[in-house]
């Protein structure tokens, strides 16, 4: 059993403050509309769409941080609503979103988010020496997470992250806001969990990631998905199979980006 | 379980290691109480010394000797020789250059000797500056020493010197001194409690929960497999004991700079007056009283989205308790019926009162405990729920 999103609807009340940002009346947005897909182990699934198509929003229900309105995800066959925990104990959630606190270095956090997912020292210690190893967090594992670079916050993010060896890891937007090398070290580690036998879901906005990195994809625009296949399924959807030129095709057809 | 100790362990850790936390929060409280108040005791006890020492310059014409004496006996001073003519002197007093000019009438002693009804009464004049605080002090002195022989003077002119007294007067105290030290204490601490528990709790709490909202480190939390009722009593207990332990800071500068403060007062109240199961009553109110303003704020700073927020939302309820401790204070009977105890803030504020003044029952002190415990539980509870509420934590 893999990871099945099902039928997934996401509604929010929009804030007052969020009204007047946006220059909106409606008070409720729906974010997502009815979506379903799949990712199994073994693959990277992306999910591509403009800004504010709700793939944040989708991510965040399978990791459990927010509740569905209608349907379900189950991962390995757990529901997100009737065991959240159960969930959250197979699945890594990565966004540029979820901060560490200033004040501790990676070592500190690391140890305090493994014991946190209940892993004894041995293991940990073991798995923190290759994950930090593997990033480049060794070299500053004890300086306070208020003294790194961006990316190097971002790495460490990474490393703790993945503290519990999880079997599915849900990763929005990887790549953003790192330099090209960090990038490589991320799309690279990427691969190799997914060869490793792990379900990956990525989010993006970028389509040279989707071509790079993901095996089959799913384009999201104002909550639904407008084509889903593998790479070369959803390419042979426009005629000079280019996912470029059927990415804008479909945007287009559904009112352009309405919403940046 | 298990979480719940982590969290705690790296919520104490935070704040325990920060310099600037240590510093703001465990240091300071104490260390600015107890200088305020030392600094006090020192300027009211320098008072005191320098009107001791002071040499007070007083011009007097025609002073009866015997007056001059007594005034000595009360007053360190020096008569001013010369020829002035009063409105020098006037100018004297007013530019602080003398702190008392006295002008007895000719032959003063001899006059009052020869009175009779009807006849004249010879004259006394006073210069004195009330705004000049050397002044103010000699004039106070020389007016008990007039005082004094007014008195004598009246007595001597009585045919029957018992005439004097229109009654006699024997009045006894019966007074326990336990009972004076007591109130003294049972007025101030309370509120005090109640003050430096709140402060404690407002200078962690808001860090602690808004502050993780604010900087987006609480989701990071929140996707580990970790039962939110973990994450709400991690918190609540940390801080509590960090704000326990700010509480008592500020209780060891009060109680450092009390023998300053008290040496020219009334005496040193004896804590020695209270018996050990006093204190664990006070330890326990102490407790369940924290754990409950704790969970309140708890509530208020996952409600916020940022730190601000978070502290001005308290503020109400900080002032209600400062107004309930102050209130108290001034209320002096601790009060006895059996319903203000299921009052929050109001019950342990009252029961600290009852046990310090050695009047409280069991019962009224057991129901305080319970209720701070009781609420404290409905606050955790709530604050579990909203640790799992997306609108709570997410809402733009
Ligand atoms: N907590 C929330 N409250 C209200 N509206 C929200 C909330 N989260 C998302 N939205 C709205 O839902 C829609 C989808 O947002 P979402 O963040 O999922 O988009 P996205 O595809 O991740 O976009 P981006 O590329 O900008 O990250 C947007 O219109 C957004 O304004
Ligand atoms: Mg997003």
């Amino acid at each position: 059993m893999d990871l099945e999103v099902k039928n997934l609807r996401k509604t929010f009340n929009l804030s007052r403050k969020q009204r007047k940002i946006e220059r909106t009346n409606e008070k409720r947005r729906v974010a997502v509309k009815g979506l379903s897909f799949e990712a199994k182990r073994g693959e990277i699934y992306g999910l591509l769409g403009p800004n504010g198509a709700g793939k944040t929003t989708t991510l965040r229900c399978i990791s459990t941080l927010i509740k569905p309105d209608e349907g379900d995800v189950f991962v390995d066959g757990m529901s997100v609503l009737n065991n959240s925990m159960g969930v959250r104990k197979n699945i890594a959630f990565l966004t540029n979103e979820l901060k560490l606190d200033d004040f501790f270095t990676p070592n500190y956090l690391y140890d305090y988010f493994s014991r946190l997912h209940g892993i004894d020292e041995a293991t940990a210690e073991k798995r923190k020496k290759e994950l930090f190893k593997r990033f480049g967090v060794d070299k500053f594992s004890e300086v306070k997470v208020s003294d790194l670079s961006s990316g190097m916050k971002q790495k460490t993010s990474i490393a703790i992250s993945l503290v519990h060896d999880p079997d599915f890891i849900i990763f929005d937007e990887p790549t953003n806001g790192l330099d090209v090398l960090t990038a490589k070290t991320v799309v690279d580690y990427l691969r190799d969990l997914r060869n490793a036998g792990k379900a990956i879901i990525v989010s993006t906005h970028i389509l040279s990631v989707v071509e790079k990195l993901c095996d089959r994809v799913g384009i999201i625009i104002d909550g639904e998905l407008k084509a889903s296949g593998t790479l070369a399924e959803v390419k042979a959807r426009d005629k000079s199979q280019d996912l470029e030129n059927l990415f804008f095709t479909l945007v287009e057809e559904s009112g352009g980006a309405k919403r940046a | 379980m298990r979480n719940m100790w982590v969290i705690f362990k790296k919520e104490l850790f935070r704040v325990l290691t920060d310099k600037r936390l240590v510093l703001t929060v465990f240091i300071l409280p104490g260390l600015s109480i107890f200088l305020i108040y030392s600094i006090m005791g020192e300027v009211i006890g320098s008072q005191f010394e320098e009107d001791r020492v002071y040499d007070h310059a007083i011009y007097a014409e025609n002073m009866p000797e015997s007056l001059e004496a007594s005034l000595e006996e009360v007053l360190t001073f020096h008569a001013i020789e010369g020829d002035y003519d009063r409105e020098t002197l006037e100018n004297m007093v007013r530019e602080e250059e003398l702190e008392l000019a006295l002008f007895f009438e000719e032959d003063f002693e001899d006059k009052i000797e020869a009175y009779q009804t009807g006849t004249d009464i010879p004259q006394l004049v006073v210069y004195y500056n009330q705004g000049h605080q050397h002044s103010s002090t000699a004039h106070n002195r020389f007016m008990q020493v007039m005082n004094v022989y007014h008195e004598s003077i009246i007595r001597d002119r009585l045919e029957d010197p018992d005439d004097y007294h229109p009654y006699q007067l024997s009045s006894e105290n019966f007074m326990d001194e336990r009972t004076v030290a007591a109130r003294g204490i049972a007025m101030l601490m309370p509120m005090l409690v109640i003050i430096f528990l709140f402060v404690g709790a407002m200078s962690i709490g808001p860090d602690a929960i808004a502050g993780e909202k604010e900087r987006g480190t609480i989701a990071t939390l929140l996707v580990t497999p970790t039962r939110r009722r973990d994450i709400a009593l991690g918190k609540v207990s940390s801080i509590a004991v960090l704000s326990l332990m700010s509480a008592l800071s500020s209780f060891a500068g009060i109680l450092l700079s009390l023998p300053r403060l008290m040496q020219f007062g009334d005496e040193m109240p004896d804590i020695g007056i209270y018996r050990l199961v006093d204190f664990f009553a006070i330890f326990a109110v102490l407790l369940t009283t924290v754990v409950f303003i704790v969970s309140l704020i708890a509530i208020i700073s996952t409600y916020a989205k940022t730190i601000k927020e978070a502290n001005m939302l308290i503020m109400p309820f900080y002032f209600v308790a400062m107004i309930v401790g102050i209130l108290n204070s001034f209320g002096a009977e601790p009060n006895h019926s059996l319903w203000v105890h299921f009052f929050p803030i109001y019950a342990p504020i009252n029961a600290l009162s009852g046990i310090l003044m050695f009047e409280y029952s069991p019962v009224n002190l057991v129901i305080t405990l319970l209720m701070n415990l009781v609420y404290s539980a409905i606050f955790v509870y709530i604050l579990n729920k909203m640790f799992d509420n997306e609108k709570v934590m997410f809402t733009r």
